[in-house]
């Protein structure tokens, strides 16, 4: 059982009803595991600001996770723990679905700041 | 009143006005370039690349003035009924364009007109008053030195009727100052002084009513497709936030993630950020919504502070004032951006450039560069609002060190020098958007290659913020940045709001946006065909700097951005070495079909897009 602090702003922290919130989560303590709670908890509220009518899935939007910014769909395995904060940081720019990435191939190649 | 042009929502008919000779005529819309360029900045590109004669003096009179719309422009297309002013920028030296929302677009193509083309230089002060069919120029004797809301309200008077759109300028636009803009009824044509140019050709303002409408082939299908789009734009949690919150809603979570640019970009994480967010803009001034014309979204905000020190009523602040006058110059009031976005209106300033150039101008203070003699007294350190708004006049007025700082951050450090050129913060001459490039490669390589500079109309962080695309692999980076300009020039040219990224973007040319372009004119293009008019546009803008003369030498960032990383909170390291641009920049020109050497089009790229006529200036 992981306890989560969830921050947040504007029209999620109107939902949430407080800047800071805390969730438990148990199975999966994953991101994913904490949205599903606080959909979970907070219902079609949230899930009219967080999903998509077409998809009903999270948009996408970043995260921050302690100090790392993550993604709200490419990182939802990623474990979380007692203690954790995450800050939703939504909404960013206009909002998007996801589009096709078409004519970017291309071998990733990370590279270091 | 519109013509019987070939294809749907084109008015089929351009207005030309020589200031010089005041002569007014109408010319046909060209077939081949609406199909090749579509309208907007696309047409825009093609016809000012003919008209302003190469190195020609962005204040004289062989520049151009081009007021354009979109095909979707006065429909029901949402988000859709923007308009475009595009010349050679004073502040950069090459072409610009700035677009701008409200209703004057709408009535602009109501009154039978696509487009108006302003040439020429009047001997002085006149404004055009566009009433359908009848055009005239009208003394502004008696306008000249108003601020840019009186005089719409004196036009309004004047012309007795409450419904006339005006776009006019304010005493920066009249004096010069490179980055005076248009104020266009409640909403502006920014960045890059369309304004400047607007008042050397001692035009004050542009009145239109148009009582007609706009043609379509097909009725049924742009209402349904105007349904769905609306449907879509309902249903998206990006979007429905801008009603309650506006764009500064970005502030709060962009400070959060630590990519909130401050204190002229020595950090991205603001202490004061609880005093200038979203809720507290909401909480403390806000008082209605507004819309521009077919548009539900309702991003803009009526805000009103109704005494003290920052008494004042604006339509705003968008994000770029909280971004600019808060962040930046560490003002943690709401109410006092609230003003330093009124004195900007009044005179007609683009509040990004003002406000990023003043941010600067305290670096300089706080490092000893300039002194409070310099100021005129005035204690220009981070965080003094009075200090900021103060010097906010004084651009205005171009009093003291107001006159160096309303010549732009680039021009003002290359003035004051003593090494204050290492943290100007620009790119191409326009200060650098409030979105940072420093943990985002496409957006860097965007920035660097936009040929406007540090636009974010040019070159967006969305994609990467957001995780489409992850910002640690670098790969793929070049290919999104072009793909993301042709989201933007395609969007810019039908001509569709950025803002409702969710509809219309955030990378390539999309299916929606095409669709909508379809409805309108007749036309049946698929999304690849899309993407190809979206290629033509932006080398066709690349050609126009290269026959300006800027090359891959010009596509630089700033050592704030190349050289300090972000010193503290989650992206606390991120930088964008000047090695990685230049690769980011190889991958960028080979994408694209450029030469490697010079950073512009090839003979065989231009020729593969029909600008043939290009290759003798730019190969």
């Amino acid at each position: 059982m992981a306890k989560v602090r969830i921050k947040s702003f504007t029209v999620i922290r109107d939902v949430l009803g407080a800047e800071v919130v805390e969730v438990e989560v148990s199975s999966p303590e994953t991101v994913k595991g904490v949205f599903d709670e606080l959909l979970r908890r907070y219902g079609a509220p949230l899930k009219d600001k967080l999903c998509d009518s077409a998809s009903e899935g999270l948009t996408a939007f970043p995260l921050r996770l302690n100090d790392e910014i993550l993604s709200s769909v490419l990182d939802q395995d990623r474990p979380v723990k007692d203690g954790d904060e995450i800050a939703i940081i939504f909404p960013v720019g206009g909002g998007c679905q996801w589009p096709r990435l078409s004519g970017m191939a291309g071998t990733p190649a990370r590279y270091s700041e | 009143m519109a013509t019987s042009f070939r294809y749907g929502g084109y008015a089929g008919q351009i207005l030309r006005v020589n200031l010089t000779t005041g002569a007014l005529s109408i010319e046909p819309l060209r077939e081949d370039w609406a199909r090749d360029f579509v309208g907007g900045v696309g047409y825009s590109a093609r016809q000012l690349y003919q008209e302003i004669p190469p190195k020609a003096d962005p204040l004289g009179p062989e520049n151009r003035l081009m007021f354009m719309t979109g095909p979707v422009c006065g429909t029901l297309i949402p988000s859709g009924s923007r308009g475009s002013v595009c010349a050679k920028s004073p502040l950069t030296g090459s072409f610009f364009h700035s677009i701008f929302g409200g209703y004057w677009a709408a009535e602009l193509k109501f009154a039978g007109y696509d487009g108006v083309i302003v040439e020429g230089q009047a001997d002085r002060p006149l404004y055009l008053w566009i009433d359908d069919d009848r055009v005239e120029l009208r003394d502004a004797t008696h306008l000249w030195g108003k601020d840019t809301l009186t005089t719409q309200a004196m036009i309004r008077e004047e012309l007795g009727d409450d419904e006339v759109q005006v776009a006019t300028i304010g005493e920066a636009g009249e004096k010069g100052t490179p980055y005076g803009m248009i104020l266009v009824g409640i909403r502006a044509a920014g960045r890059g002084g369309m304004g400047a140019v607007m008042g050397s050709k001692r035009l004050k303002a542009v009145a239109v009513r148009g009582t007609g409408s706009v043609k379509v082939p097909n009725m049924l299908q742009v209402y349904n497709t105007s349904l769905k789009l609306n449907e879509i734009l309902a249903g998206n949690a990006g979007v429905k936030g801008l009603l309650e919150y506006g764009t500064a809603r970005n502030t709060g979570p962009l400070n959060a993630a630590g990519i909130l640019p401050t204190r002229n970009w020595q950090t991205e994480v603001f202490a004061g950020v609880e005093g200038v967010t979203g809720e507290a803009m909401k909480e403390q001034v806000v008082k209605a919504n507004r819309a521009c014309f077919g548009c539900t979204i309702n991003c803009t905000k009526y805000s009103v502070v109704p005494s003290g020190p920052y008494k004042s009523v604006i339509n705003g602040p968008d994000y770029e004032a909280v971004f600019g006058f808060g962040s930046m110059c560490e003002v943690d009031d709401i109410k006092a951006i609230c003003k330093a976005d009124e004195i900007c209106d009044h005179y007609g300033l683009d509040l990004m450039s003002t406000s990023c150039t003043i941010a600067w101008a305290m670096e300089c203070y706080e490092k000893g560069i300039i002194t409070k003699e310099d100021t005129g007294g005035i204690d220009l350190r981070f965080g003094n609002a009075e200090a900021m708004l103060a010097m906010a006049e004084k651009i205005g007025k171009r009093e003291g060190l107001g006159a160096i700082l309303a010549k732009g951050t680039r021009e003002a450090s290359r003035i004051i020098g003593k090494g204050s050129e290492r943290f100007a913060v620009h790119v191409k001459g326009l200060e650098l958007a409030g979105h940072t490039p420093r943990p985002f490669a496409s957006a860097a390589v965007g920035y660097a290659t936009g040929p406007r500079g540090g636009s974010h109309h040019d070159a967006r962080t969305t994609a990467e913020k957001m995780g489409l695309s992850d910002r640690k692999v670098l790969d793929d980076k070049a290919a999104l940045a072009a793909e993301v300009n042709h989201f933007l020039i395609f969007n810019d040219s039908v001509i569709l709001c950025h803002l409702a990224e969710t509809v219309w973007g955030p990378i390539g040319v999309t299916e929606n946006a095409v669709e909508a372009l379809n409805a309108v004119t007749g036309w049946n293009l698929d999304v690849e065909e899309g993407r190809k008019i979206a290629e033509r546009q932006w080398n066709m803008i690349r050609c126009f700097s290269a026959r300006e003369g800027f090359t891959r030498k010009d596509d630089q960032l700033p050592p704030r951005i190349t050289e300090d990383p972000i010193p503290e909170g989650p992206m606390k390291g991120a930088v964008m070495p000047r090695e990685t641009l230049e690769r980011l920049k190889n991958d960028y020109y080979s994408y694209r079909g450029w030469d490697l050497e010079t950073g512009n089009p090839t003979r065989e790229k231009l020729l593969e897009l029909g600008l043939e006529f290009a290759i003798e200036d730019v190969c």
